[in-house]
């Protein structure tokens, strides 16, 4: 099968599995409903029916695929920008950094909200972003840029912010939900307004990363044979850093630190389409979306009580990428 | 969404409108029958919306987060919090009377469990010797209940000393060596069977090191319903009965 060919039956595989995904996500819950109840709901529209496909179930597969699509883009975007496979929201401390806002909020009742995030999920995104652009100035100093710096910094960062948000969830030791939230991640507060505050900046996010993949893909040559090819190095390496900043704690603020996404999904997506960036951002997100709204399908399914999503992630995600490494050597 | 509120809303006569309740919602026995909506901090949203109440009575260990959106779903919701000290169990009842609209039912209930109370504090009135006790949350270790706890002024109010007082917080897990130093005389433990108790003495005496203590010595070991002791509700008065009657069997006519 040559590489084209290969490509549509991928990209055809996602787009069908993502929409079984979000059919199988309407009909499947906790009170049970059949394909029948759903036809009958969209003829003769019922106000609990509403609430439950509508309101509960559809927002909750809407947010779950925004956000493994985020991970995931920003994942890509990360491994690119260090020309290294270890990369991720977690390793650069961002997600790190976002939950730690967030634990410190819900620690000292930081009730503001804005652009339809509530106040954890406000501090989240700034301390998640002030935790990246920390590692960039870190890194920048020693020195001129070097991507060891900028891991190692990230590191040590983001175990710095994962020790003081244990040390905050264990102050509040009558929260364990909010605990497994902030640790493992959940998508079982969610709801439209949700949507519609990480949609929007996903969009901006996504189409960026698109317009600016010819400029990763010369970063891959190194920075000194990118310059020397006319890419602005400098200002496209800050605009990578911001978006794959931003992705992460976007996803972090709603959705509490779910792992793995970021870091397996565009291996797949590699392993199987290539490297060229530009079909890799699209694949990885579209990848990503649907591989956590499969994710979230288990969690909530699997057990009468909900699992923490990071869970199912990292078991289905971990075997997977080990078998896919192990096929390729 | 809390057992205790359950076991009100039924002592005030309102089970048959109970439409849904958590899976720790066992008393009184017919409230088994109620459709299960989850536990305490993880009660299901989808659940709880496919019964269409009309009023959802949240309580301080479900989590704020899942009770504002069940807000959001356009269910009206009303959160109780546990207050401090029995005293915080009228108004909780008052509470719930006035948004069930059965304001005079929980006037009774509560008349009711005021005059145990005040029965209990009669009989106490002027007692001298208080025993120190320690309460034995049995299962992980030494947890007990701390100064801000009910339980602590349920000891109080039953004419004893909680010897974890000083702890501020509700629940606290208690260090071996300052049982020994307290040397409590009464220990109780709260368990959900007489084997529970029966383990929980067991461990106490052999394993965990406290075997010297006076109450130990002296047998004065008992056991509480953990069920009971543990819900914020009228139960508790069972529980301060009980607990008056072991720790100043003289003032009850010594009957245990």
């Amino acid at each position: 099968m040559n590489r084209r060919a290969g490509r549509r039956l991928f990209w055809a595989a996602c787009l069908i599995l993502a929409l079984a995904g979000f059919f199988l996500s309407i009909l499947s819950g906790p009170v049970k409903t059949t394909p029948g109840d759903l036809l009958r709901f969209v003829r003769d529209p019922g106000r609990v029916e509403a609430a439950i496909f509508i309101d509960l179930r559809l927002s909750r597969a809407v947010l779950a695929f925004l956000v493994g699509a985020a991970l995931a883009l920003a994942g890509a975007i990360l491994q690119g920008y260090f020309r290294n496979p270890m990369a991720d929201p977690f390793v650069v401390g961002v997600s790190s950094g976002a939950s730690l806002g967030a634990v410190l909020a819900a620690s000292l009742g930081f009730e503001a909200a804005a652009f339809g995030f509530s106040g954890p999920g406000l501090l989240a995104f700034a301390s998640g972003l002030g935790i990246v652009s920390l590692v960039y100035v870190l890194s920048l100093r020693r020195g001129g840029f070097k991507v060891e710096t900028v891991l190692l910094t990230g590191i040590a960062a983001g175990a710095l912010a994962s020790a003081l948000t244990s040390f905050f969830l264990f102050m509040r030791s009558d929260s364990y939900d909010q605990a497994v939230f902030w640790l493992l991640g959940s998508f079982q507060l969610a709801e439209w307004g949700q949507v519609a505050s990480v949609g929007p900046w996903f969009a901006v996010c996504l189409a960026a990363a698109l317009w600016l993949a010819r400029d990763m893909d010369l970063l891959a040559l190194g920075d000194e044979a990118a310059q020397a090819l006319g890419c602005p190095v400098g200002r496209v390496r800050k605009a990578f850093l911001g978006m794959s900043a931003l992705l992460a704690a976007l996803s972090v603020a709603v959705s509490g630190v779910i792992g793995f996404v970021g870091l397996v999904v565009p291996h797949w997506v590699r392993i199987l389409i290539g490297p060229a960036h530009r079909p890799l951002f699209a694949a990885s997100a579209l990848a990503g979306g649907t591989f956590l709204l499969y994710c979230d399908l288990i969690a909530r399914n699997l057990l009468a009580a909900e699992l923490p999503i990071g869970v199912i992630t990292a078991a289905v995600g971990a075997p997977f990428f080990l078998y896919l490494l192990h096929k390729k050597r | 969404m809390a057992p205790n509120v359950t076991e009100i809303l039924f002592a005030l006569g309102l089970g048959g409108q109970v439409v849904g309740a958590t899976r720790f919602c066992d008393f009184p026995p017919e409230a088994r029958s109620v459709k299960r909506i989850g536990g305490l901090v993880d009660p299901n949203i989808e659940v709880i919306r496919s019964l269409d109440p009309d009023l959802v009575i949240a309580f301080r260990g479900n989590p704020l987060r899942l009770v504002d959106r069940i807000g959001k779903l356009g269910l009206p919701v009303f959160v109780l919090d546990i207050g401090e000290g029995l005293e915080a169990l009228f108004p909780l009842i008052a509470k719930i009377g006035r948004v069930t609209r059965s304001d005079d039912r929980a006037e009774a209930l509560a008349a009711g469990l005021r005059r145990r109370l005040e029965a209990v504090d009669g009989v106490m009135a002027g007692a001298v010797t208080r025993p120190r006790v320690f309460v034995l949350l049995y299962g992980q270790g030494l947890w007990t209940c701390g100064g801000e706890s009910y339980v602590d002024d349920l000891i109080g109010r039953a004419g004893g000393v909680n010897v974890a007082a000083a702890l501020p917080k509700k629940w606290a897990l208690y260090k071996r060596e300052r049982i020994i130093e307290d040397d409590p005389d009464v220990i109780f433990i709260l368990a959900r069977s007489a084997a529970d108790f029966a383990a929980g003495r067991k461990w106490l005496t052999q394993r965990a090191g406290v075997g010297g203590v006076a109450a130990l010595r002296s047998g004065r070991v008992y056991e509480l319903d953990e069920d009971s002791a543990s819900r914020f509700g009228p139960r508790l008065l069972d529980v301060l009965d009980r607990m008056a009657g072991l720790l100043h069997p003289e003032r009850f006519g010594g009957r245990p």
